[in-house]
């Protein structure tokens, strides 16, 4: 609303109308984040480039973690709605090995954080949430969530700020939509087969290298973690700075 | 009718208010500077231009030529900052041919100002100005409301208070031309790093007195890419092949035509 | 609401804006006018060495205040007219004549403009004067004249210390002073204090750096 003061035929009377004041409690952190789930691994990457407006807040800001019972877990969006949910996620574990005393299987660990989103359905965490783990057959498994819980398992998602530039570069590269078996000169269906681990980590550094190119809020560094039955292991790659 | 047409703005105020998006200019959310040496002056700017948060060219040109010898970088809407440019190029052109003398930095600075003025900030146009004249090398900036300013280095755009920050630590009186291009380099290098609107090279303008001004497209270029980590060359029959027709796209027929004697008008 | 609606907060976003302090003082040769040099777009300083003291003829000149644009495009039309008028008339203009223009430029375009205008000069007419315009263009001639956002600090000051036909040296102690406090209360005024002298022998233009006039009273 346009704010204007009006002056009577009294010069000196002046009357300003008011104007609403409102705090914003959420705010955009930019960032991206990427899962993958391959037959025995699954990976789970982000970038550590932390922003508001056109500032960068921090180039080293990690945002995927081992939350426990080899489930990694990312919530990127709102920072600080992130890491609220990670340490209510962790404290929920917590609390769960002492009442249970066994390991959090990954399904259970993707319902457990629908039940923490659901529970601020009227002031959500504003965050797209991704899970990665390998479940209880041993294959990789990544979940997806949206801001208030609805979530699904998948092979593959992207989530944050370049979701939109980095997902049709995954459909096509990870579940080859669009893509026709070269020998059957473009009749049939390519065929879905498992990725190997260094062709899905070499899918998501050129996924990242590229949203930084075309993304400004999407730079600095790049954090992959890769999971197995093993346990979980971080590689580190430099992003471009600008 | 002269100027630029408004028929569209009601419309454009109602579809708006309704709660429709309204169309998105490319902003050089920017980083420009520029600075005086002894003999001359110098401008840079980055490269980046940016619709919304996603870069919408990575390798654009924000120094636009004035005349010869008077250029100048340009900061807001991209669509403005190349029209006025355009516009004041021509007319300071036409203006020095029916005077016969070179044109000056003052003329393009009032020509762009009361344009600017006239429009009350709608064309969005943040220039920095700079060049040489007969009265000498001169530096102005100039604002989308029309208002000036004058100084021995000036910086506009997103990235100006990065850039600011380095001319006021390290500009100092007696610079020489080298001087001044590396302290214009750097503050828009404060940009290109600092500030999430500007990025990618660095270009640069020198204009000396008695000489032709140099551009240095490219200057620096600190953010090429990196090799990929694989190829993404598709085998061929790859894409789907939905449908084949094959035309035949020339017909040849053959006609023998007798070779009489022909007939032409008297 | 029966009465003048008057849209007087219509800075546009991302305007230049000379949150300012300005004085002009008649003293015994004539005037001097003085500013601060600050330059702001919201809290950035924009330019922090500007001049706001503008000449429009040979021995007039403004101090500028408001929207910097509106203020150098009316500065830049009222310096054409004077210009035509030395021409056609083959003599220099009064003060009275050039601050009228301002005047009739402020008050015709008040909806369109956020000015405040002091124009001050010296004439062989009148000596040294000072009109005020303020933003709804009205117009009043005064001994000494103080505006901007920095001005309401020192109403009480000047009101004290100003007395009428006082030496030049007092006069730009008085004005250093009291600018000295304007800048110091007022976060949108700062950087240097500027000083233009008019007098039958011609002009003067001072410049005070901060450590010349902080702490000055």
């Amino acid at each position: 609303m346009a704010q204007t003061t009006v002056a009577s035929e009294y010069s000196s009377e002046v009357h300003a109308e008011p104007i609403e004041h409102r705090f914003n409690p959420y705010s955009d952190n930019g960032g991206t984040i990427l899962g993958i789930a391959g037959e025995d691994f699954a990976v789970l990457a982000g970038d550590t480039r932390q922003s508001e407006g056109y500032s960068i807040q921090s180039r080293s800001m990690s945002k995927v973690f081992d939350v426990g019972d080899n489930i990694l877990m990312s919530a990127n969006g709102f920072a600080a709605d992130g890491d609220a949910l990670v340490k209510a996620f962790q404290n929920q574990l917590k609390w769960y090995h002492f009442n249970h005393n066994k390991e959090l299987s990954i399904h259970s660990a993707a319902r457990l954080t629908q039940q923490l989103l659901y529970g601020k359905r009227f002031f959500p965490y504003y965050v797209h949430t991704i899970l990665a783990g390998v479940d209880e057959e041993g294959k990789g498994a990544v979940y997806s969530f949206d801001p208030v819980g609805s979530y699904e398992r998948e092979q593959c998602r992207a989530g944050g700020a370049a979701a939109s530039l980095i997902m049709p570069f995954l459909d096509n590269q990870v579940n080859f939509k669009n893509q026709m078996d070269p020998s059957s000169n473009g009749t049939k269906k390519k065929e879905l087969r498992y990725l190997s681990l260094q062709e899905v980590v070499n899918l998501v550094k050129d996924a990242f290298s590229s949203a930084t190119e075309r993304h400004i809020n999407v730079g600095d560094a790049l954090q992959i973690v890769i999971v197995t039955k093993d346990g979980a292991r971080t590689e580190y790659h430099s992003l471009k700075k600008d | 009718m002269a100027g630029l047409s408004f028929e569209n703005y009601q419309r454009n105020q109602f579809l708006a208010a309704k709660g429709h998006g309204v169309p998105k200019a490319t902003s050089t959310g920017t980083t420009i500077v520029g600075c005086k040496f002894k003999g001359g002056v110098v401008i840079a700017a980055d490269t980046r231009a940016t619709s919304g948060p996603i870069v919408a060219d990575k390798n654009c040109e924000k120094l636009h030529r004035l005349s010869p010898k008077i250029w100048c970088a340009g900061a807001g809407t991209a669509a403005d900052t190349e029209m006025v440019t355009a516009l004041i190029s021509s007319n300071l052109e036409l203006h020095s041919m029916s005077t016969s003398r070179a044109p000056r930095v003052v003329t393009a600075l009032t020509m762009l100002k009361q344009h600017l003025f006239k429009y009350q900030g709608h064309i969005g146009a943040y220039l920095i100005v700079a060049g040489v004249d007969p009265t000498g090398s001169h530096l102005f900036s100039v604002q989308a409301h029309g208002s000036t300013d004058i100084g021995f280095y000036q910086s506009l755009g997103s990235g100006s208070l990065a850039a600011m920050a380095v001319l006021e630590s390290n500009w100092h009186e007696d610079l020489d031309k080298e001087g001044a291009m590396k302290l214009c380099s750097d503050a828009i290098q404060a940009g290109i790093w600092n500030d999430l609107g500007s990025g990618s090279n660095v270009d640069l303008c020198v204009m000396e007195v008695g000489k032709d001004a140099v551009l240095y497209r490219n200057h620096l270029t600190p953010n090429v890419r990196e090799q990929k980590a694989s190829s993404y060359k598709f085998a061929r029959g790859t894409t789907a092949i939905l449908k084949e027709d094959i035309f035949k796209l020339i017909d040849v027929e053959e006609e023998t035509i007798h070779s009489e004697a022909m007939e032409v008008d008297a | 609401m029966n009465g003048i609606s008057v849209d007087i907060n219509h800075l546009k976003k991302g305007e230049v804006n000379l949150g300012t302090s300005i004085m002009a003082v008649t003293f015994a040769d004539g005037v001097i006018l003085g500013a601060d040099s600050r330059t702001t777009t919201g809290s950035y300083i924009a330019n922090r060495v500007t001049d706001k003291l503008t000449q429009v003829n040979e021995n007039i000149w403004c101090c500028r205040s408001g929207s910097a644009a509106d203020t150098q495009a009316v500065a830049d039309i009222v310096k054409y007219h004077l210009e035509m008028y030395t021409a056609q008339q083959g003599e220099q203009p009064t003060t009275k004549i050039a601050a009228s223009l301002f005047q009739e430029l402020c008050y015709n375009n008040k909806d369109a403009l956020t000015a405040g205008i002091i124009c001050a000069g010296y004439d062989k007419r009148s000596g040294g004067s000072v009109y005020s315009i303020p933003i709804g263009g009205s117009i009043h001639k005064q001994e000494y004249a103080i505006a901007g956002s920095g001005s309401t600090y020192i109403y009480g000051y000047c009101n004290k210390n100003f007395r009428p036909n006082m030496s030049k040296d007092e006069t730009i102690d008085f004005m250093k002073k009291s600018l000295a406090q304007a800048i110091k209360w007022d976060g949108s005024s700062g950087g240097v204090i500027r000083m233009v002298i008019l007098t039958k022998s011609g002009m003067e233009r001072l410049v005070f750096y901060p450590h010349n006039y902080v702490d000055s009273e």
